[in-house]
């Protein structure tokens, strides 16, 4: 994807009816915003107008459980975040689910599109197979695995005893070290087939005359992937990784469903905090200013990614 | 041709082995989830897990059905994703519309952008001020709730997807009808929409998807069990039934039939669905 391309009227409109707009051209521009109408009216009151709602609340004092305090508040509700004992474990439980699952769903992805993109029999099924995991509803997939993994009877723990790789069953979610991990292995299975239908597409359309050339001057296997196929996949990777990234750092079920952040916060996000602010504490003020807070760093990686793909692109 | 042979059938043995790989990686849990739901209780609990299930039984299935609210569960979710399909399917065709033919205008260009940037604007961080919107209307424990919030969200994604679909049919079709006496809407429903029924089929199919698979509003919008969907009812059961995991499989296997199945049917729309939405962002 270009990064913010937006359509141009594929042919420009003749001279003459740019002029003084005809009567045929006034009364299919009523038909036109007639028809955008009910998509904008939900944009306006269900996106637009609870985003400026969420940066006004967050310079109020707005506690549900205190209705005493109310007005204006400045930058309290921000500080009082910040200084939150448990913010910058948040923070960076944030930045290790994010690139971890990313990374990972990458790997995964670039590996089963590349063999899904060789010549063989059964493609399709594998390829159905492989989407399976990506439409189970996320609280289906952290409960099944939740049951795979528990301690007692779960069947990952008793196949690890089993081949000796570890000494007594482990309660890989209950445990400090291991319970964000073993959530982002969970989510890296369930969301690589989308890397992998995307990567497919984009190794489908690198074209083959390039790849012989290469052969033919004697370039081996290795050396064609890493010179001609990979930069080839660059702009689909760009676009996959980057809204995943927004999508991984924003989501709040699977880490809710399977851990609710425990245990002792070891892998709360700031989805979580932001969910505990408003819907365990009411303190609507600080959930708000977090909110506004991860809205800030979004745009602002939305703006550098901007950056650097059109510098990228000039410089080419 | 590009390899030697003895090369390129090492590769393929390669691409076997590692297609194996994934598809026993993707399916195990599903298989795991479905053994566990028809295996009584002593089964499970035990150090030597197999497949084989000496006592098939469906104690747990019935367990769920009658034991507990699981089917007012299921039949919320249907009722909600099938009013989110039909509604966005419904407002995206026409913004879709007129965001492939009618862009020459300033406004719909500026929808555009709109749209573009509430792809970008996630759930989470509106989930307060959405909370309070549906409190101030009193929607909370309603349909409504849901629906309203979903429809939002499915909205921008699925406009993207009819708008590619439709810049992909010739505008000379609509002008030999507009010619014959043809309204807009006429156009739109007897022209383009029996030409573009597979998109059609893959604009719904995520709709639904969308709808049936959301957890987070469903679980803050209600309160109430008469009202609840499927995904926070599921996620609930695990305090409900403690540790009775052939219960919780049992359920999962109710709740992932109905996905399971539109997906073996239209498991190629949704390929080509998933590539659009990709390539459009």
């Amino acid at each position: 994807m270009e990064p913010i391309e937006l359509e141009r009227p594929k042919k420009r409109a003749p001279k003459w009816r740019v002029a003084p707009m005809t009567l045929r051209e006034r009364k299919i521009k009523r038909i036109a915003y007639l028809f955008v109408l009910p998509a904008l009216l939900f944009f306006l009151l269900l996106n637009a107008y609870p985003l400026v709602n969420v940066l006004l609340d967050s310079f109020q004092f707005k506690n549900l459980m205190n209705k005493a305090l109310s007005g204006f508040a400045g930058l309290s509700n921000y500080r009082e975040v910040i200084h939150n004992e448990y913010f910058k474990t948040a923070l960076w439980n944030t930045v290790v689910w994010t690139v971890l699952s990313v990374a990972g769903e990458y790997v995964l992805g670039l590996i089963s599109a590349l063999a899904l993109n060789q010549p063989i029999k059964g493609r399709t099924i594998f390829r159905a197979i492989i989407i399976v995991p990506w439409v189970v509803p996320i609280v289906i997939a952290g409960m099944t695995w939740t049951w795979m993994l528990t301690p007692d009877y779960g069947i990952i723990n008793l196949w690890l005893v089993k081949l000796g790789l570890l000494k007594e069953p482990y309660y890989w979610l209950g445990e400090l070290n291991t319970a964000l991990i073993t959530v982002v292995f969970v989510n890296v299975w369930r969301s690589f087939p989308f890397y992998t239908i995307s990567l497919l597409a984009g190794l489908q359309s690198v074209s083959r005359d390039i790849i012989e050339a290469a052969a033919i001057d004697g370039a081996g296997i290795t050396r064609r992937f890493w010179h001609i196929i990979l930069p080839q996949l660059k702009t689909v990777s760009l676009t996959i990784i980057f809204i995943h990234v927004i999508w991984t750092a924003i989501n709040f079920d699977f880490i809710w469903v399977m851990t609710e952040g425990g245990p002792l916060y070891s892998s709360e996000t700031l989805p979580i905090m932001i969910y505990r602010y408003a819907m365990q504490d009411y303190n609507f003020g600080n959930a708000s200013a977090l909110a506004s807070m991860m809205l800030g760093f979004m745009i602002s990686g939305f703006i550098l990614y901007y950056f650097f793909s059109v510098r990228k692109k000039g410089a080419n | 041709m590009l390899i030697s042979r003895g090369k390129q059938r090492l590769l393929m043995l390669l691409t076997y082995a590692v297609l194996l790989g994934f598809a026993v990686y993707c399916l195990f849990p599903f298989l795991w989830m479905l053994a566990t739901s028809l295996k009584p209780d002593e089964e499970i609990r035990t150090i030597n897990p197999t497949f084989w299930i000496e006592s098939p039984t469906f104690k747990h299935f019935d367990n769920v059905l009658h034991g507990s609210k699981f089917m007012t569960f299921f039949k919320n979710s249907v009722f909600i994703a099938l009013v989110t399909t039909a509604a966005s399917l419904l407002i995206s065709i026409f913004a879709g519309y007129a965001l492939s033919r009618f862009v020459r205008f300033r406004g719909v260009k500026l929808f555009s952008i709109a749209m573009l940037l509430s792809q970008m604007i996630p759930g989470v961080l509106l989930l307060i001020p959405l909370y309070l919107v549906m409190k101030n209307l009193s929607l909370i424990n309603s349909y409504m709730s849901l629906i309203l919030a979903y429809t939002t969200f499915t909205v921008p994604l699925c406009t993207f997807m009819m708008k590619g679909f439709f810049d992909s049919i010739p505008y000379e079709m609509e002008e030999s009808a507009e010619i014959d006496g043809c309204t807009r809407v006429g156009i739109i429903f007897r022209i383009l929409m029996p030409v573009s029924l597979p998109s059609l089929v893959a604009t719904s199919l995520f709709a639904f998807l969308n709808a049936w698979n959301e957890f987070m509003f469903g679980f803050v919008f209600i309160n109430d069990e008469s009202h609840r969907t499927l995904t926070p009812g599921i996620s609930l059961f695990k305090g409900l039934y403690q540790t009775d995991w052939g219960s919780m499989m049992a359920a999962s296997v109710m709740s992932v039939l109905p996905v399971v199945i539109l997906f073996v049917f239209l498991q190629k729309f949704l390929v080509g669905g998933m590539t659009a939405g990709a390539v459009k962002g």
